[in-house]
């Protein structure tokens, strides 16, 4: 199952990357039997799709994903995380999220570091969040990436609300995305999110609490509780892969 | 302004029977002053006594009339009514009954007048009756019930008839005709219906059936084209104008002008209801073309999920011959085993469904739950399946008895809307008719789906046969192949075989390869790109 769905993800990329040029029988459909109107057919109870390939009503959705913070100045930007879902039926799923952050600092406070003798190590840092997330599946569709590949996509909204643990105190978080799903088979899809958290967070910039040696006149260590909280806002920029059981 | 030509219908009506009363009055002026002596003095009186309750029965006429004259309908009604049973004006009966009609018909009680109406026709009144036959086919027209229709039309003196409204009577006579088989009767009454008249394209289209009946397709033809270039100007789903370009395929089609039919078939607009039968119709046609790509094509189409509720099993047995054209022998044992495992259960169930039941109300009753699940998301418990009673339920004489009941109903509601006209007699009268009208249409709804399940039944019975033969020929030719491999001839080279079959999509269209979910937006839009398995 594995192997079969790696294959695909391969023949993804490739379609992603490249498009293959083959030298090819023109098969000629009759003009008059291609598509001439941008009308529907008239049915007793119209619905877009029937006998879909992705069918998650009821059923449990696993995740693993990395996020990537765009707006994050002195933490590492980077967390890996996991997920599961329930969908109650083809519109909603209710979900709990787990992320574990990455240690260390981004590579702006390394360079503050080595300019300025800044030690933001000093400041406290996230170091995971716990969500519940409700997801709306707003639309189920698929794309053409070739004539021989077709994926099904769902777009789906988010609002989550959580914990977010930094290492001296947890705060409360919530969060709001828009995400889109590219199913390359039954089970197996690839995830992308978008998300903005928003929580009270320790600002790591603190007045004679983080210069270190070799500079001149280097400050104690403070203590976490001396750095200031205020409302943060984050964007978060996910990818993930997901399974449907 | 219907009110208005109700009212002038109405002082037209009533301005003779005020002239006949006003007659009778001066009658007795004038016979007062000869009555003298003593004989005829003591005779007087008597005559007095009995004059008053006529007299006053009159005089209730009269104000009744005048109510009418006022455009007070439901007043007038209520009054006239009561009077249409007095004894005492019993030679006025036919007279009051038909302008009761009148005072119904602007109440919008169409059934109720048409009652009046009918009991005027009884008393064969020398003017009355005839009018009352006008009145009643157009009511019987806007209530569409066949009964009271073929009631007036039958009793109709054409020539007697309103000039204006001699294109209804034409185009009602043409379909009786038509439903008596006499076409030629009826393609000329049809052609007598003026292109002035409302009913105009409706009678052309009549007319271009009962020449196909006829087998006068080039006639047919040109009686579809004419009604098509009459609703060139009107919007594409205009429904004269889809089933005049219907009707010019199924011309088409009967003169075995293949190519034509199909093309005529492709320009029918993709939301209108009679697309379905196009795309189904259409694809007998590219089999009789030897286009079977493109018959496989519509197939897709037609048997995908969004037909599941229709009832086609012709059309499985017809992919399956094109399977069979195209020595597809795997997918022709597929097709129809489909067609078994879909129409073996409803074949069963219309037979232990029809041997069981013998009442009308019960067939009844199935074919008002399955309306009720077509027009509603309510769901309810058949004895058989939906497809089929979906099916019986699109059948004309069904569908126009059901929009009959409809307008009963609408009768009833409007009837009961009214606190002072449903306590009144007129109203407990009208509440009367209705039931019994809707009682007995249930029952008539009830004897046409037991013979459309009859109808079903014998043509399962014939498909199931045809069924069979198409497996003896998918035995026969499985065999051919296996001789033929056993001979050693290559009869894996499928003709095309060794053709790269890729292709290029023509710019300006999307292709999405079907892996077996089916989307609105593409249904009719299917291409088959198989290959074809024999020379």
């Amino acid at each position: 199952m594995l192997s079969k769905s790696l294959r695909a993800i391969m023949v993804f990329l490739t379609a992603v990357v490249s498009q293959t040029a083959v030298a090819a029988e023109i098969v000629e459909l009759p003009t008059e039997e291609l598509a001439q109107e941008s009308v529907l057919p008239i049915f007793d109870r119209p619905v877009s799709v029937k006998n879909r390939n992705i069918v998650t009503e009821g059923k449990v959705e696993a995740d693993v994903f990395y996020a990537y913070s765009m707006t994050e100045p002195i933490a590492n930007v980077s967390k890996f995380g996991v997920s599961i879902y329930y969908n109650t039926n083809e519109d909603n799923a209710w979900g709990f999220r787990f992320a574990k952050n990455f240690s260390g600092l981004s590579t702006y406070a390394e360079q503050l570091n080595q300019q300025f003798n800044l030690d933001f190590k000093r400041a406290p840092a996230p170091e995971m969040s716990g969500m519940v997330d409700y997801n709306v599946k707003a639309f189920y569709g698929k794309m053409s990436l070739s004539k021989s590949l077709v994926f099904n996509t769902m777009l789906f909204g988010s609002v989550a609300g959580g914990v977010i643990k930094y290492v001296h105190k947890t705060y409360p978080a919530v969060a709001f995305g828009i995400g889109q799903k590219f199913y390359f088979d039954k089970n197996w899809a690839l995830r992308f999110d978008l998300r903005l958290y928003a929580n009270e967070a320790p600002v790591p910039f603190l007045k004679n609490a983080l210069r270190v040696p070799p500079s001149p006149s280097p400050d104690p260590v403070p203590e976490h509780n001396r750095f200031q909280d205020r409302l943060t806002l984050t964007t978060n920029l996910e990818f993930g892969l997901s399974y449907l059981f | 302004m219907k009110k208005l030509l109700l009212f002038l219908i109405a002082i037209c009506v009533i301005a003779p029977f005020s002239g006949d009363a006003q007659n009778s009055t001066n009658t007795r002026r004038v016979q007062r002053p000869k009555a003298t002596g003593t004989a005829q003095r003591r005779v007087a009186p008597a005559k007095r006594t009995a004059a008053t309750p006529q007299s006053a029965a009159k005089r209730q006429l009269n104000n009744a009339l005048r109510l009418a004259q006022g455009g007070q309908f439901e007043n007038a009604a209520n009054a006239l009514f009561s009077l249409s049973r007095r004894p005492e004006l019993s030679a006025q009966r036919a007279q009051i009954k038909y302008v009761l009609g009148n005072m119904l018909v602007g109440m919008k009680l169409y059934q109720t007048a048409a009652f009046q109406f009918v009991d005027v026709i009884r008393m064969k009144h020398p003017k009355y009756s005839r009018l009352a036959i006008e009145k009643l086919s157009i009511v019987a027209d806007s209530l569409g019930d066949d009964t009271i229709l073929n009631y007036a039309i039958s009793r109709v003196v054409v020539s007697e008839f309103p000039a204006n409204l001699r294109d209804m009577l034409n185009f009602r006579l043409g379909e009786i005709f038509l439903r008596k088989n006499d076409f030629a009767q009826a393609s000329e009454l049809f052609s007598r219906v003026g292109p002035n008249s409302s009913y105009y394209f409706q009678a052309l289209y009549n007319k271009g059936l009962a020449e196909l009946e006829a087998n006068q397709t080039t006639l047919a033809v040109g009686t579809f084209q004419t009604m098509l270039e009459g609703r060139r100007r009107a919007p594409v789903t205009d429904t004269n104008k889809v089933a005049a370009q219907v009707g010019l395929a199924r011309a088409l089609y009967q003169k075995k002008d293949w190519e034509g039919s199909i093309e005529a078939y492709a320009q029918v607009p993709r939301d209108t209801l009679m697309w379905h039968d196009a795309i189904f119709e259409q694809s007998w046609a590219m089999l009789r073309a030897a286009r079977f790509r493109s018959a496989l094509s519509n197939f897709q189409t037609l048997h995908s999920a969004y037909y599941e509720d229709f009832y086609m099993p012709e059309s499985l047995l017809l992919r399956a011959i094109v399977y069979l054209y195209i020595c597809k022998y795997d997918e022709m044992e597929k097709v129809l085993g489909l067609f078994e495992k879909t129409y073996g259960p409803v074949r069963s169930k219309i037979g232990s469904f029809l041997k069981a039941t013998h009442n009308g109300t019960a067939y009844y009753d199935e074919i008002e739950k399955a309306q009720l699940i077509k027009t509603t998301d309510k769901s309810a418990n058949l004895h058989l399946p939906y497809i089929v009673l979906r099916n019986v339920l699109e059948q004309g004489n069904v569908k126009r008895s059901m929009q009959y009941l409809k307008k009963l109903n609408q009768e009833k509601q409007k009837v009961e809307a009214s606190m002072t006209l449903r306590s009144s007699p007129l109203g407990r009268y009208a509440l009367k008719i209705l039931a019994n009208r809707v009682k007995n249409t249930k029952l008539s709804v009830g004897e046409m789906v037991k013979a459309h399940l009859l109808n079903m039944r014998v043509e399962l019975r014939d498909l199931y046969e045809q069924a069979g033969f198409i497996r003896y020929e998918m035995i026969n030719g499985r065999k051919e192949s296996i001789k033929q491999e056993i001979a050693g001839k290559d009869i894996d080279a499928q003709i095309d075989d060794k053709v790269d079959r890729k292709f290029y999509i023509q710019n300006g269209y999307e292709y999405y390869p079907f892996q077996g979910e089916y989307w609105l937006d593409e249904v009719g839009n299917y291409h088959y790109l198989g290959k074809q398995s024999c020379e």
